[in-house]
């Protein structure tokens, strides 16, 4: 072996994966924040339903506490489920 | 004897009273018992039957008291003329006459009050109008109404002596201050005394009064005091003016505006103090100012500090706008001072030269004041505009300003590894937020402070993380939350990673993995890092790492879902062990150059296009970072140009004295292609910023003129940076482009907010 890898420091950026470009709630981009938030980040995660919607957290959050019966997706009108992987 | 009211003659008890009176007023010695009598006369006379002769008995002691003032004066003032036959030089007698006749009076009329208190208590308090009638019927009181005896005693002074005398004594009195002057305060202190009394007695003799008590004083004597002095201020002053410089004559004011304010308590009355002095100011500074102003340039350039601090007291009483000059000067000295030091600099470190020449010069002047201008704020706002404006001056109108450049890299250096205690640095970078203070463009010192912070993070630069949160705790004091934070979600960040990395080497060790390499990764969040252009250049990953950054990648989506990484491999860095020379060598370097020095892992020649297409880089990339490497003999190339055809060879003969060292990059440096980009960057920044400010504006207020608007984005700009007009103007025209605002139809400069 002439030459090894003793050690090695990576750098690697994230984005969030979603079907959309932006929320189907707020339209504002995935990759920005929902309106009440200022930073986009951990700090206003998405969320993804079991219909496999994705929004942000806040917003779908907002949304559910406004449904006083069915808890429904705002895009399908399945009843709506947290997908926690 | 009884208080009962009876008959009696006014001429069988008069005599005996006027008597007594005399007695009295000359202070003579009084019987209690005699003093008892007569106290009860004047009560008998103000209750006789069957009329009370109350009226009588005031008509005639009036009478009494005119004729024994005029008796005085007469007294005063026929001596007076008497002297004034064999002898010129007696006026200092006049004053002392006089004095000593006020005093024996004024004690005199004190106790003849007291003898007519019935008098004055049951009799003429009566009559009196009341305070408040006084102020609001306006009525003056008249010659006609009686007057309390004391009053009445005072009021018969001023009229038969006071005004008679008060030329005569006026000109003895001033005489008698010009004697003062003219001996530099020695006058004997008993003729003090005697001015000083009769200068009060101008006041005493109409203390009685409610208003305009003062009145007889500044009439008869302050005026003409005050003119006196004036004149004698001038002949002063132009004398100094022929035998002094300006740093003399400053000196000699100082000195005579105080003697005078000492002269001034040791005779006049407290009302013209300050009379006296402006009148002094008046007529050796503001009449002056030329004269003083006239060295001024020099003074200031020189900086001599006794003549400045002695113009700062000398100016101190005049009114601001007179001193502006003085202040316009020193805030120019202080502006060419820095230019000269901040503008010829060049070379590698500028930026550490730029800010502690500048420093230097702000301790020194902030000193200066300090010691020579009590720390007036006016001298401290010229210090700041003067530092302002060097600091925010542009070279030339083309070139942008890079003082928030250097500063920012100021910063950079102190915090990177040195070998500088912890404290100086943090000394060092507090100092350094008084330059940062005066940037201008924040926003521009904002976006290199966050790439360079960023470089630091990522390749473990930083001398201490406290320091770093020191800084960015300093920053947030100065500029508020919005401004830092996202240098705050840098931090979390890096600290979030070490986490991970923990974490997973614990993942490692339970499955019992051994991936060969020490793996540390850094994950950060796109929106919050500068990390310029965020195009992937193109990299086929050796396989050698491949195994590791999958386990990595599989563990991360693992932990967080619905999250994408992209690897930044020109950031990144790592450890070769080269085994194939005499000695083993650890080399650090960055990943594109350990996947080249991978290659020869099999072959010990290969062409520079057979490395590039291996590795599927850009021609940009591999040149950047071939060339280190030959530099650094690790690798040989048999041309000076790397083209295609190019042999790169192991060099076998390689030797170094250590066995671990670093291949310094092209890319840890910065190139002016990515200040350029900064800067550009910034100017997106700011347009967008400016657009959503208007944007905002324009919904809260839904129609304004064109400069309103102005003025409300400039005040919200104001935090970060001076944006220019024409600026504001793009950013208005594309917004009505864009329709977010319309111009109101009857009006040219006004617009307003379409929902």
């Amino acid at each position: 072996m002439k030459v090894t890898i003793k050690s090695w420091t990576g750098v690697a950026s994230w984005r969030w994966i979603a079907n959309d470009e932006n929320c189907g709630i707020c339209r504002m981009s995935f990759e920005s924040t929902c309106p009440e938030c200022a930073l986009p980040g951990d700090d206003c995660p998405l969320v993804w339903g079991v219909c496999s919607h994705c929004f942000h957290m806040h917003c779908i959050v907002k949304w559910l506490n406004l449904q006083p019966l069915n808890k429904q997706c705002p895009m399908c009108r399945q009843s709506w489920k947290f997908n926690i992987h | 004897m009884s208080l009962k009211p009876k008959r009696v003659e006014f001429v069988d008890v008069w005599p005996r009273l006027r008597r007594m009176a005399e007695s009295v007023i000359t202070l003579r010695q009084v019987d209690r018992a005699v003093w008892n009598t007569s106290f009860s006369d004047v009560y008998t006379l103000c209750v006789a039957q069957p009329e009370p002769m109350a009226d009588r008995l005031y008509s005639e002691t009036k009478h009494f008291l005119d004729s024994h003032v005029e008796m005085l004066a007469n007294k005063v003032l026929a001596k007076h003329d008497a002297a004034n036959a064999n002898n010129t030089n007696s006026r200092p007698d006049l004053l002392q006459r006089y004095y000593t006749t006020w005093m024996e009076y004024s004690q005199g009329i004190k106790y003849l009050h007291l003898l007519y208190i019935y008098l004055n208590q049951q009799h003429i308090k009566k009559q009196k109008i009341t305070d408040t009638e006084a102020i609001y019927s306006n009525q003056s009181s008249d010659a006609a109404e009686q007057m309390e005896i004391g009053e009445l005693g005072l009021d018969i002074w001023r009229m038969h002596m006071v005004e008679y005398l008060a030329e005569e004594l006026v000109r003895h009195i001033l005489e008698g201050i010009a004697a003062d002057r003219a001996s530099n305060g020695t006058l004997d202190s008993h003729r003090v005394q005697v001015i000083n009394g009769v200068i009060h007695s101008f006041v005493e003799v109409q203390n009685y009064k409610k208003t305009g008590s003062l009145k007889l004083y500044q009439d008869f004597f302050e005026g003409p005091m005050l003119q006196a002095s004036g004149t004698y201020y001038t002949n002063e002053a132009n004398k100094l003016l022929q035998r002094c410089s300006v740093s003399q004559y400053m000196q000699e004011v100082i000195k005579i505006l105080e003697c005078e304010s000492k002269r001034a308590q040791k005779f006049l009355h407290v009302s013209s103090l300050t009379k006296l002095r402006k009148q002094c100011e008046e007529k050796f500074i503001n009449d002056r100012l030329g004269f003083i102003y006239s060295e001024c340039r020099d003074m200031v350039s020189d900086e001599r500090r006794q003549d400045l601090r002695n113009m700062y007291i000398v100016l101190q009483p005049i009114p601001d706008h007179l001193k502006a000059e003085l202040i316009q000067t020193f805030l120019e000295h202080i502006k060419n001072e820095g230019l000269e030091t901040v503008y010829a600099l060049k070379g590698e470190n500028i930026h550490i030269a730029f800010v502690e020449n500048m420093l230097k010069v702000h301790h020194k002047y902030q000193e200066l004041i300090a010691d020579v201008f009590e720390n007036d704020s006016l001298f401290l706002s010229a210090l700041d505009k003067a530092c302002a404006s060097v600091i925010n001056r542009r070279p030339s109108e083309r070139q942008p300003c890079r003082s928030a450049e250097y500063v920012a890299k100021y910063c950079d250096t102190l915090l990177k590894k040195s070998k500088t205690c912890e404290a100086e640095i943090d000394q060092k970078l507090t100092n350094n937020i008084t330059i940062f203070k005066y940037i201008e463009d924040k926003d521009v010192y904002q976006k290199f402070y966050s790439r360079l912070l960023a470089k630091r993070l990522i390749h473990e630069q930083s001398q201490s993380m406290d320091a770093e949160e020191g800084m960015i705790n300093r920053l947030k004091q100065a500029c508020g939350y919005e401004f830092t934070n996202k240098l705050h979600r840098m931090f979390t960040d890096i600290s979030v990673s070490t986490d991970l990395n923990n974490k997973f080497n614990n993942h490692l060790k339970d499955n019992e993995i051994d991936l060969g390499i020490n793996l540390s990764i850094k994950v950060l969040q796109a929106g919050a890092w500068p990390l310029g252009s965020t195009q992937v250049i193109p990299f086929a990953v050796p396989q050698e790492f491949e195994k590791s950054i999958k386990m990595f990648e599989d563990y991360y989506h693992n932990l967080f879902s619905g999250r994408k990484l992209t690897w930044l491999h020109h950031m990144c860095h790592g450890e070769l062990k080269l085994s194939h020379l005499k000695k083993s060598y650890i080399v650090t370097m960055q990943t594109y150059q350990m996947a080249i020095m991978l290659l020869f892992e099999t072959c010990d020649k290969l062409s520079c296009r057979e490395i590039q297409n291996t590795l599927e880089l850009n021609d940009e990339t591999f040149q950047k970072h071939m060339q280190p490497m030959i530099e650094s003999k690790l690798l040989n190339a048999n041309s000076e140009n790397l083209s295609g055809d190019t042999r790169i060879e192991l060099n076998f003969d390689y030797t170094n004295k250590r066995t671990k060292f670093k291949i310094s990059s092209a890319l840890q440096k910065e190139t002016p292609q990515e200040v350029e980009h900064t800067i550009n960057s910034v100017d997106e920044d700011r347009k967008l910023f400016l657009q959503a400010a208007i944007v905002r504006i324009m919904k809260a207020r839904k129609v304004l003129k064109h400069n309103a608007l102005i003025q409300e984005v400039l005040s919200l700009s104001k935090v970060s940076f001076t944006p220019n007009i024409a600026m504001i103007k793009k950013c208005v025209e594309s917004l009505i482009d864009k329709q977010y605002i319309e111009r109101t139809a009857n009006s040219g400069d006004e617009y307003s907010y379409m929902a």
